[in-house]
């Protein structure tokens, strides 16, 4: 099973969007932390925080066999995760910097499962709407194919 | 306290079509409803209709998930019907989960963390599924009391409408305080009946407003539930005395027979065994009110529409053309499940789309076997409520109805209908000679005189024929084993 080049286009636009919303204050912990538990809080409300754990560790798993990085990685009994790699994601970065940074691949690789399984579950509509409600800045919309990524 | 002194207690759509008649015109704004049925009854969907109906950015929709379905897999399954809005997600409709607080703590802090939400979020409409998994342990009868009565008070003062959705048994009607409190009572069925399944509803209460009694069939289909009221929407509708006109059936020497034609707005019965031409009597009646302006609907059982189409082209009868121009309907009808209330509802569809004035129910045993099990044994009482209503806003309805030929009686109908029509015309094969022949005879018309004689018919490929020859040489014609009067005369 492979990401869908939309997912991932998505998971790094909400890392983007994280990683420049932490930059003006001093930021505590990583984008890819700041997304996963926007995505806990959004997901959890609807889902419980069950179903959402059982979601993040299904993704966690099928992110493994991708990222090695990602082995010490947890999802703990309350859904939150544990044991990633703090290094902040260049998403901007090209392929070739992207091969030079595992970690922050992994946790691209991660966000873009959670997406991912939401996408399998829900379709492309409702899994737009709950990120929408959970990131009202950022925009979704004009992300229609694979290629298309936001600026 | 005059009428302009009393409160208005306005009404919410349903969101299911069918269902606004039953409850009386719609919801009662602010109550305090329970959906209670068996697993699979439809409980869900029909709550997500009512709130995609209502939910707005101003007043959304508060869904509190519970123990059960999860809402990943309500959504993901809730989704593929075609009310379902994914854009009233999560701004209109919001989910929120309390499977963690039921679990772990008392109904006390649900009743805190739901009176908390609807503070937030000031919704118009509130639902728990399952109601039933939130209280499903054991609470004392004054703790459990206590707390739908605070539930209750509280969603109503926050101006909700509230529904509680439980997998209750009947039994349980008696002794559950959560019945006494509800405003509003929707019970669920769901039975297999030989190998058919119904799906019934019954609003077994209903606060401040006149429901419609007794169970009513409906349907999930890939537009969600479709409910089919016993009163076949047409409460309040005032009843259409029948005219003088008379309708032709392009036959005039049967025109003659019945005193210029059939009675606008009566019910007619044509009956008689296979092969003696119901269905081409019943063609020729729609294709005339067609060829005179008037739309017609044909509800067939036994074959396709066009087959149908087809065999009238044989007669030199263009039903094609009025299809197209959408002055004739022909309904197919057969999935073997079928409600008399379901039927009757695609007939009224289809006569008020196309304002038909004449339709032809081909046959009464065709319809009959349409129907579910459970309703073939009502199909006479069914028959009676169907050609009431229909003949009351003036469709004139022409029924087949094949009846097992016998020589030695004469019936009418093998369902002991024809109280039920007021008018009757009786086809039989009578034996002459080597020839087996046809015969017909008006066997009744309530709306006036009618020719007392038998005629012979035959059909040709103009259709049905009468000849012009009256049998008057022959005794006991009906019997189908007449005998010759006059014997210098050939047999």
């Amino acid at each position: 099973m492979t990401i869908p080049p939309k997912m991932r286009d998505l998971a790094e636009c909400l890392l983007t969007y994280e990683a420049i919303a932490g930059n003006a204050p001093e930021p505590t912990e990583s984008a890819t932390l700041r997304v996963y538990d926007k995505l806990r809080q959004s997901l959890g409300t609807f889902a419980g925080s069950a179903g959402f754990q059982v979601l993040a560790s299904r993704a966690l798993v099928l992110a493994r066999s991708e990222a090695p990085s990602l082995s010490t990685a947890q999802v703990t009994a309350d859904g939150t995760l544990q044991g990633l790699n703090e290094r902040d994601p260049q998403i901007e970065m090209d392929k070739d910097r992207a091969a030079e940074n595992q970690a922050g691949e992994g946790e691209v690789i991660l966000i873009a499962r959670i997406l991912g399984l939401l996408l399998t579950f829900l379709g492309e509509a409702l899994t737009l709407s709950l990120l929408r409600d959970a990131w009202p800045g950022a925009a979704f919309d004009d992300r229609n194919s694979g290629n298309g990524r936001k600026a | 306290m005059s009428a302009q002194d009393k409160v208005t207690i306005h009404k919410l759509p349903t969101g299911v079509p069918g269902l606004d008649e039953i409850v009386g015109g719609g919801l009662p704004e602010f109550s305090f409803n329970i959906i209670a049925g068996a697993p699979g009854s439809g409980k869900t969907t029909l709550a997500h209709q009512f709130v995609f109906a209502n939910a707005t950015p101003e007043r959304p929709a508060l869904y509190f998930t519970v123990l059960g379905e999860s809402a990943i897999k309500m959504l993901r399954y809730q989704q593929q019907y075609t009310f379902f809005d994914p854009a009233k997600l999560p701004g209109s409709i919001r989910f929120i989960n309390l499977s963690q607080i039921v679990l772990e703590k008392d109904l006390g802090s649900v009743l805190e963390q739901i009176t908390r939400e609807v503070e937030k979020a000031n919704p118009a409409v509130v639902v728990v599924d399952s109601f039933r998994t939130m209280v499903r342990r054991p609470q004392s009868d004054m703790d459990l009391q206590s707390f739908i009565q605070r539930l209750a008070l509280f969603l109503a003062s926050w101006q909700a409408t509230t529904f509680l959705i439980g997998e209750y048994s009947e039994e349980e009607l008696r002794d559950n305080p959560i019945f006494t409190v509800a405003d509003g009572l929707f019970w669920l069925r769901q039975t297999a009946e030989r190998n058919s399944i119904v799906r019934k509803l019954q609003i077994i209460k209903l606060r401040g407003q006149a429901s419609v009694p007794g169970l009513h069939t409906f349907r999930i289909t890939d537009a969600g539930m479709q409910a089919f009221s016993r009163t076949f929407g047409l409460s309040g509708h005032r009843r259409v005395s029948p005219g003088e006109t008379r309708l032709s059936f392009g036959i005039p020497e049967l025109d003659k027979m019945l005193g210029g034609g059939i009675r606008e707005g009566d019910s007619v019965l044509v009956a008689g065994p296979s092969g003696t031409g119901k269905s081409v009597l019943a063609t020729q009646f729609i294709a005339e009110g067609v060829r005179q302006g008037e739309s017609g609907i044909v509800a067939v059982f036994e074959e396709r529409p066009q087959a149908y189409a087809e065999r009238a082209a044989t007669l030199g009868l263009d039903l094609e053309t009025p299809q197209k121009n959408g002055k004739l309907e022909i309904l197919y009808l057969r999935p073997l499940d079928l409600s008399v209330d379901e039927t009757m509802h695609s007939i009224l569809d289809a006569v008020h789309k196309i304002g038909a004035k004449r339709l032809v129910i081909d046959s009464l045993a065709g319809f009959e076997m349409a129907l579910s099990p459970g309703f073939r044994a009502d199909f006479r009482e069914s028959l009676y409520r169907m050609i009431f209503a229909l003949t009351g806003i003036g469709v004139t309805i022409l029924s087949t109805v094949e009846v097992d030929e016998s020589f030695t009686e004469f019936p009418f109908s093998t369902y002991s209908i024809s109280f039920l029509t007021d008018d009757i015309i009786r086809l039989r094969y009578v034996s002459i000679g080597d020839q087996l022949r046809k015969i017909m005879v008006v066997i009744k018309m309530r709306g006036g005189n009618h020719a007392k004689e038998i005629r012979e018919y035959e059909i040709t490929s103009e259709g049905v024929v009468i000849l012009g020859k009256r049998l008057t040489d022959y005794h006991g014609l009906i019997s189908g084993l007449p005998v010759h009067t006059d014997p210098s005369e050939p047999k």
